[in-house]
């Protein structure tokens, strides 16, 4: 009677040990040795203890105000965020020389960043306008004579400040991808094709 | 000037002309709903509260009609043509994000979307709220220690019990006097547990077997459960402070990884998106028709984390003290091991997936491979590069290509590259 209570015992016992070593769920499971695991310099995520020193115990720093970092003078933006900021973007701010859709760049960025909710042709029918058609502009996509005469200067403005629904992407494309994401909505805007049929029933309609 | 102030005149009177004309056929709140719906008015605006616009609900009694008419069709020429200071005020007030133009609406059109604004139905606010019933099923592994733990007590107890049973047994077999017990003690104890003759053979030679085996045995299981569990977190799914499901975003909604993981292909992190990627689209969800008309308690969390307040006044919604959020990390490499995204990402040109599994299926993350040495090095030796049409690899494919020893090619003479081929096992690529 005992032996089969000792391994009655033994294997709970074992349950137990294996089931704390094994990372699952909220578990990370056992570790040979933690140090060699956890960096003691600092690193951008690592996450043991915290910093003491950085405000919210986080590796990553905010730049100092007033600096610009080594080759980053173009993130420099002279427009404020508001309504005449938005103006005068329009009027003063011309696309650089150079920038050029051939080399398949702005495509592939505009892919990452715009086709969520614009689409792929622009017609603002991305998956995430699909779901919440709320977020849907006033216009009806790119070839709305509203883009095609939009000023370049604006729509960067737009892609760095954001506009109505739509955020900020300062932090995510660089100005030269702005410019060529610019380019690119033009390229659409103007390239007619696919989505003038609707606009012009549209027009018809209204009028 | 003068010819500007004659055409605005002109044109209030022709809209005040209209508005008379169409007095008489009633405003319909039907047609108003379908043009409020078609003209994406609710991309700004709500009925119940402020969004980018102001909220409409009411809005009849805050204007006039002739003044909304002017105000939606044309709002810029009204605040800067006809220069009425109720406009410059609202415009002012909004931090002068300005309304788009809606020319292509008739005067009649714009009345019967005020109307429908008049006549919407009040979202019901009597239903108690009950939005705390998604909380999940209380901590998993606490309740299972907790099992454990009764498990533990209650077989003790039957292990007492079964001990009186046996001394209650014994002391009876000794009263009456049977001799059973004395001949079971003559036997040994491999006797007792092997059948057959087996238990009367050398006990030293046995003791030794049974070591060898049972200890064999065990060594491997050790070894094994120490080498593919111990140190490595596959199979690790930590709950993050917000319940973000990647399923949703990735998956339904198909935003591309790089949207908000957007320094993969610069950095060696892919980085982990500031609080602002998420308002990108999450200053306009709030979901509040899924948990009666209030914002979901976990958008709440960014909003709190940011001190986002999405009723106050244009220009003021953020406040003066944001908070990062604390994600767990669920990727840990050890120290001194180098790994870097982009030189997979963008020259490797790997999908995430092939490391990080069907993320887009993971309602909560979890880490897919083991991210052990063995399984880098698996990878290195047996995929393959595409040295043709990689200008990164530009002179290595002029080096493939002058290659004589054809250690580079095929059986069937096609150019094949590994990583390990161009250093790819090399200690100090990774350890340094």
């Amino acid at each position: 009677m005992n032996k089969k209570y000792s391994i009655i015992f033994g294997a709970i016992v074992t349950t137990v040990l294996v089931t704390s070593c094994v990372s699952r769920g909220n578990n990370p499971g056992w570790e040979y040795a933690p140090d060699m695991y956890y960096s003691k310099g600092y690193e951008p995520y690592s996450q043991g203890d915290s910093n003491v020193i950085n405000p919210y115990g986080m590796n990553m720093r905010e730049p100092v105000a007033g600096t610009v970092a080594l080759g980053k003078l173009d993130y420099k933006y002279p427009f404020e965020n508001n309504g005449e900021g938005y103006e005068m973007a329009g009027t003063m701010l011309k696309m650089p020389e150079g920038v050029t859709l051939e080399d398949g760049r702005a495509q592939y960025m505009y892919g990452i960043y715009c086709t969520p909710c614009h689409g792929q042709e622009g017609n603002n029918d991305g998956e995430v306008f699909k779901k919440v058609s709320t977020l849907k502009p006033a216009w009806k996509g790119y070839s709305d004579a509203y883009i095609q005469t939009l000023p370049e200067g604006k729509i960067y403005h737009t892609l760095t400040y954001g506009k109505n629904n739509m955020g900020s992407h300062a932090s995510v494309l660089k100005p030269t991808d702005r410019w060529k994401i610019v380019k690119y909505v033009k390229y659409l805007s103007n390239k007619g094709g696919v989505s003038a049929a609707p606009v012009a029933q549209d027009s018809a309609k209204t009028n | 000037m003068s010819s500007n102030s004659i055409k605005t005149w002109l044109l209030s009177a022709a809209i005040a002309c209209s508005i008379t004309l169409h007095a008489q056929s009633k405003p319909n709140a039907e047609e108003g709903k379908k043009l409020y719906e078609a003209n994406n008015c609710g991309s700004c605006h709500a009925l119940d509260k402020k969004v980018v616009g102001p909220a409409l609900r009411g809005v009849q009694t805050r204007r006039s009609n002739e003044w909304l008419v002017k105000w939606i069709r044309n709002n810029e020429q009204f605040r800067k043509v006809d220069k009425d200071p109720d406009a410059i005020a609202l415009y002012n007030d909004f931090g002068g994000a300005a309304m788009n133009i809606f020319t292509n609406l008739t005067p009649e059109q714009v009345l019967n979307i005020v109307e429908y604004i008049k006549t919407a139905p009040e979202p019901k606010k009597d239903v108690p709220a009950n939005t705390n019933k998604t909380d999940e099923p209380a901590d998993n592994s606490s309740t299972i220690y907790i099992l454990l733990l009764l498990v533990l007590v209650f077989s003790s107890v039957l292990l007492v019990l079964s001990k009186v049973k046996n001394t209650l047994k014994r002391v009876e077999a000794e009263k009456n006097g049977e001799s059973e017990d004395s001949n079971k003690s003559k036997k040994g104890f491999f006797e007792k547990i092997l059948p057959g003759d087996l238990g009367k053979r050398n006990p030293i030679v046995l003791t030794l077997f049974t070591i060898a085996i049972v200890g064999g045995f065990l060594a491997y299981v050790g070894f094994k459960f120490s080498i593919t569990e111990v140190g490595v977190q596959k199979g690790y799914a930590p709950k993050q402070p917000i319940a973000y499901s990647h399923k949703l975003h990735a998956g339904d909604l198909k935003i591309d990884c790089k949207y908000c993981h957007s320094t993969v292909e610069e950095s060696k992190q892919a980085s982990i998106p500031s609080l602002n990627t998420c308002m990108n689209c999450h200053k306009g969800v709030q979901l509040t028709d899924k948990y009666n008309g209030e914002i979901s308690p976990e958008i709440k969390k960014i909003y709190a984390a940011l001190d986002y307040n999405p009723e106050a006044k244009p220009g003021e919604e953020y406040g003066k003290n944001p908070k990062p959020i604390k994600w767990v990390r669920i990727h840990n490499l050890p120290d001194h091991a180098y790994f870097n995204h982009s030189q997979h990402v963008k020259v490797g040109k790997l999908q995430c997936q092939s490391c990080h599994g069907p993320i887009e299926k993971m309602e909560v993350v979890q880490q897919y491979s083991t991210l052990q040495m063995g399984w880098c090095i698996d990878c290195h030796r047996n995929a393959n590069v595409d040295v043709e049409n990689n200008n990164y690899y530009k002179a290595l494919h002029e080096k493939v290509k002058a290659d004589k020893s054809g250690k580079y090619l095929t059986a069937d003479g096609k150019i094949r590259v590994t990583p390990a081929m161009n250093g790819g096992l090399e200690c100090s690529k990774c350890h340094y």
